[in-house]
């Protein structure tokens, strides 16, 4: 379809032996929330890193935005919008939030870059910190910060490249509920401005009420894509999460 | 100002210039780069090249930067394939192995002998002036190299390259290259160690390969760490307490009746010793690197 920001064909990765993704193929179209789910070790994560160039495929193809993505190095496929953030984030000691969401502005290497002062004089980067609530924390150190508030930090720093895709793994694992909330909040404002999202997610609460598609992945292969309310009702993802003998009873 | 003073304030300015570009790699983008010493000396073998074939010193720094240039593209291209420490050993080799060349195609570089006779800086002067304008040269020097670090670390670049020193994936998640920015900043570094290079080889008027043995890169590495890495008023501070200390030690044998074979012991025991005792007990150095000294709040 014309309207689908990201493809994903036949991608199959393996690491030696182990084939942890077998022929997975999806669309992705602009401006949906797609939740990508799975049990541990179904491929979720490794899909996500296929897909952003951290990991390459061992078969199939990504297109993202009509172009090719495949074989292309991890920074590439960011500047061309395809963004993501990682399970664990880890932060650096010797920066703080604010100098990591100035520099998630990435600029092209030149003079100026290289020689200018960065000044926030706009207010944009005072901006992002109010808006992800990381004011108290925006200049100690960012590997000091709380789990929840470094995955709130690599949303801010990623959406600061102005991707097209962004692509979060486990953005609430760990995370506050007070904190899990703003998530919501602040997801459902990023994609209302056009950005289309893929997550990683195993909080079914959280998926239900923020995606538009679900995606489920078991053995590397996919069971189902359909809408997160129809999940409950599909034999074979109550089956992966729960297994055999626990379907009777969730069922009923 | 006696001439010993004048000597060791020239010394120490040119290996603060050498050890700010060390800074550069090591403090502020987390390259753990042992052979340094080669990027000066292609400096000063430049000036020696340039010299022994009668080329004027605008030659001399244009063949320095080109081969420090040469040996900093052949670092990074290890880089690709090596991950930090054993990239950090490869550097080393790749020192080494530059100054065994350097030794041995004694028809070029002059072998074990280098090359000797350089043109002192303001030969037209007195020795006292042109010691003197040296000095002043070379404080020049350092200031244009220490204000271009400064900006340099407080920049966007830097900021980028602060990422790139601690979190690579995160870098590179980013859309920055982390290819293309150690190659850059290699490139930048072996550039800055190659003019203190040409400067020093004019000054001492000798270029040999005994002056570009491993031990050189470790007072360096030293002058960073105890200075402060990631600090660039640290790595100053690093620079001249070493090269003042150094320059004591003969002294301090008299006053304490050692033979002469002790001097150099005793400077390598400084180098070690001080590395030893600052990264295990004070790595952050005398003065630290300032965490987010970069873009502050309101």
């Amino acid at each position: 379809m014309a309207n689908d920001i990201l493809q994903i064909r036949s991608v199959a990765k393996s690491f030696g032996m182990l084939q942890v993704l077998k022929d997975v193929s999806f669309n992705v179209g602009k401006g949906e929330i797609v939740g990508l789910l799975g049990p541990n070790g179904s491929g979720k994560s490794t899909l996500l890193s296929v897909i952003s160039g951290f990991q390459p495929a061992s078969g199939g193809s990504v297109l993202f935005a009509g172009q090719e993505m495949t074989g292309l190095p991890a920074h590439k496929v960011a500047q061309h919008g395809l963004m993501r953030t990682f399970q664990l984030p880890s932060m650096p000691h010797r920066m703080t939030p604010r100098e990591l969401i100035a520099a998630g502005e990435r600029v092209p290497f030149s003079l100026g870059a290289v020689l200018g002062r960065v000044v926030d004089r706009d207010g944009r980067v005072a901006a992002v910190i109010d808006r992800f609530a990381l004011g108290p924390v925006a200049d100690i150190p960012a590997s000091a910060l709380s789990g929840g508030q470094k995955k709130l930090l690599s949303i801010a720093v990623a959406l600061q490249g102005r991707p097209q895709l962004l692509c979060l793994d486990e953005p609430t694992a760990g995370v506050h509920p007070q904190l899990r909330t703003r998530m919501v909040q602040i997801l459902r404002e990023v994609a209302a401005s056009g950005v289309t999202i893929l997550i990683v997610e195993h909080d079914m609460h959280f998926v239900r009420g923020l995606c538009d598609r679900c995606v489920v992945l078991d053995s590397g292969g996919i069971i189902a894509d359909c809408h997160p309310e129809a999940l409950t009702e599909n034999e074979r993802v109550v089956e992966a999460y729960l297994g055999k003998a626990k379907r009777m009873e969730v069922v009923a | 100002m006696s001439d010993f003073l004048i000597h060791v304030c020239i010394m120490a300015s040119l290996y603060s210039v050498v050890a700010l570009s060390l800074n550069l790699q090591v403090g502020i983008a987390g390259l753990v780069n042992f052979g340094q010493i080669i990027l000066f000396g292609a400096g000063a073998y430049g000036a020696a090249l340039a010299f022994s074939n009668h080329m004027g010193l605008w030659a001399a720094f244009a063949a320095g930067i080109v081969m420090a240039s040469a040996v900093a593209l052949l670092f990074a291209r290890l880089g690709r394939d090596l991950g930090g420490d054993y990239w950090g050993i490869a550097t080393l080799a790749v020192a080494e192995a530059c100054r065994i060349l350097l030794r041995e195609f004694d028809g070029v570089t002059g072998g074990a002998q280098g090359i000797s006779g350089l043109t002192p800086l303001f030969g037209s002067l007195d020795r006292r002036n042109a010691a003197l304008a040296t000095l002043v040269t070379c404080l020049l020097l350092l200031s244009v190299v220490f204000w271009l670090c400064q900006r340099l670390t407080r920049s966007r670049y830097g900021l980028a390259l602060k990422i790139l020193r601690e979190e690579p994936l995160l870098a590179a998640s980013l859309g920055y290259s982390p290819i293309a920015l150690r190659t850059q900043v290699l490139v930048m570094s072996g550039c800055i160690a190659a003019i203190g290079g040409v400067i020093f080889a004019h000054y001492v008027s000798f270029v040999g390969p005994d002056q570009l043995v491993a031990a050189e890169t470790f007072l360096i590495w030293a002058m960073v760490v105890v200075g402060g890495a990631g600090n660039s008023l640290g790595v100053v501070v690093g620079a001249f307490l070493l090269q003042f200390l150094f320059a004591f030690v003969p002294f301090a044998k008299d006053l304490l009746g050692l033979s002469s074979d002790y001097v150099a012991a005793l400077r390598l025991t400084l180098v070690g010793g001080g590395l030893l005792t600052f990264l295990l007990w004070r790595p952050q150095g005398l003065i630290p690197e300032r965490i987010g000294g970069v873009i502050h709040g309101k």
